[in-house]
């Protein structure tokens, strides 16, 4: 990388502390083949982690997974994470935790409770995540609320509940959360197998817009909505992806391999280094899968000559790796790539019948 | 014309905290999802969000920095704070 600045340190580090999940969300992020990935960093090693990210100046630290409650020492992580001097968030499907646990992990310093919800009819989030959760997810929403946290609720938007976003809204509201997180899908990990069946359509699109319009323009009732729309529809250029390879964030796996992105680990021929061998440090100044798509340097054309080079530095990885296979291409969310018609060809996909979801599992392998 | 005080007795809102930032040298405010960097006169100011009144918090700055007149400073970045939903009204049937 050609600059005169410094080498930013990282803001967040993502802790995917496990994958282990009682839910089979459709679109999860997570790696497909779960089953070759089974191994667990230990409390000490976690714990060692945190410290190592504090010192390297990471500001927010993101306790997810899989279900990071289903880890016995999940109080210890929290305590060790707070103790740090961390901003500790964590991410949960909240169905493994009661108000007793809330309450500990309030105490052990967990700053910011996010809840996920699939669906607001109990039946279609349950079929979502291939399990009942909808009322466990609603008691523990509550429960963080009346012990003071505040509280995220993020809802993952798709062709199948995108049509409620308004009730979405009302019981965001309802439930009196601080923040509502309306995402739509990323087409990465369990969510590019499934694409066909969760790509809305732009007339849905268009109706869940206005609609969110609409809230806030007559005030949105305490809540702070958050909409992140859909890249494949919404942009003549790609997101920038990560606010730069490399430049503001990391994750940690469950079995301690460091990623740039939680969901780079399916892109093939990179290696990633491991908290068991590397300091944090080591590996966000020298590891060489940090420095491969750091900076633009390494753009291809169209970017390298785009006025928009340092905007958004290409775009996203994974997804120019899934859809054309070279991971260092132009992401074809971009008008100008040579690989754009593939994002208009799989908007085709939303105007047919959906085909079934695929749902995740721990066994499943390609 | 003078600014009109945004909130009786400002405190944090849940998941708002200050800290150090040893490694930028840096005053942060670090809330959800995201983080502000604070400047000398407005670290001194979230750092008396603690239960006292807007008044008491102007009142302790003017002691602090004798000669200095902070009162539509501290009004405007509680206004700010307040908008951002990083301070609340911490007033009782206020």
């Amino acid at each position: 990388m050609v600059t005169d600045q410094p080498l930013p340190r990282p803001l967040a580090l993502l802790a995917e502390v496990t994958y282990r999940c009682p839910l089979q969300c459709p679109y999860c992020s997570n790696p497909l083949e779960l089953a070759k990935y089974r191994d667990e960093l230990d409390t000490e090693t976690w714990v060692r982690v945190f410290r190592q990210a504090a010192e390297l100046g990471v500001v927010q630290l993101h306790l997810s997974g899989g279900e990071p409650l289903v880890r016995r020492d999940i109080l210890e992580l929290v305590r060790a994470a707070s103790e740090a001097g961390l901003y500790t968030n964590m991410s949960t499907g909240a169905t493994v935790v009661d108000e007793t646990r809330i309450k500990e992990l309030r105490t052990a310093g967990l700053d910011h409770f996010q809840v996920s919800l699939l669906d607001t009819l109990p039946e279609s989030n349950d079929r979502l995540a291939g399990t009942p959760s909808f009322e466990k997810k609603q008691a523990a929403v509550l429960a963080a609320k009346r012990l003071g946290f505040p509280v995220t609720l993020n809802v993952v938007l798709h062709r199948q509940n995108l049509d409620r976003i308004a009730e979405v809204i009302a019981l965001a509201q309802q439930w009196r959360v601080d923040r509502l997180e309306l995402a739509h899908t990323q087409y990465t990990g369990w969510a590019f197998r499934n694409r066909a069946a969760l790509m809305p359509t732009r007339a849905q699109l268009d109706v869940a817009h206005r609609e969110v319009e609409r809230v806030r323009a007559e005030g949105t009732r305490g809540v702070d909505i958050l909409h992140v729309l859909p890249d494949y529809y919404f942009e003549e250029f790609p997101k920038a992806c990560l606010q730069g390879w490399g430049m503001v964030s990391m994750s940690v796996a469950p079995d301690g391999f460091v990623l740039p992105c939680q969901t780079a680990r399916e892109i093939p021929g990179l290696e990633f280094p491991n908290v068991q061998e590397h300091s944090l440090e080591e590996i966000w100044d020298e590891a060489p899968v940090f420095r491969r798509f750091r900076g633009t340097d390494w753009l291809p054309e169209p970017c390298q000559s785009c006025e928009r080079r340092d905007i958004d530095f290409g775009g996203c990885r994974c997804q120019a790796f899934l859809m054309t296979g070279d991971v260092s291409a132009t992401d074809p969310v971009c008008r100008f790539s040579p690989n754009h018609y593939l994002v208009e060809e799989a908007l085709q996909e939303a105007n047919q019948a959906p085909p079934p979801l695929q749902y995740r599992v721990m066994s499943v392998s390609r | 014309m003078a600014m009109q005080r945004p909130v009786t007795t400002p405190i944090m809102a849940p998941g708002t905290r200050y800290r150090w930032d040893k490694v930028r040298e840096q005053h942060q405010l670090v809330f959800p999802e995201g983080m502000i960097v604070l400047n000398e006169p407005s670290t001194a100011i979230v750092r008396l969000c603690d239960g006292r009144t807007t008044d008491e918090v102007v009142a302790t700055l003017k002691q602090t920095y004798p000669g200095s007149e902070p009162t539509d400073d501290v009004y405007e970045f509680l206004q700010q704070l307040a908008e951002r939903g990083l301070i609340r009204e911490g007033a009782l049937g206020d």
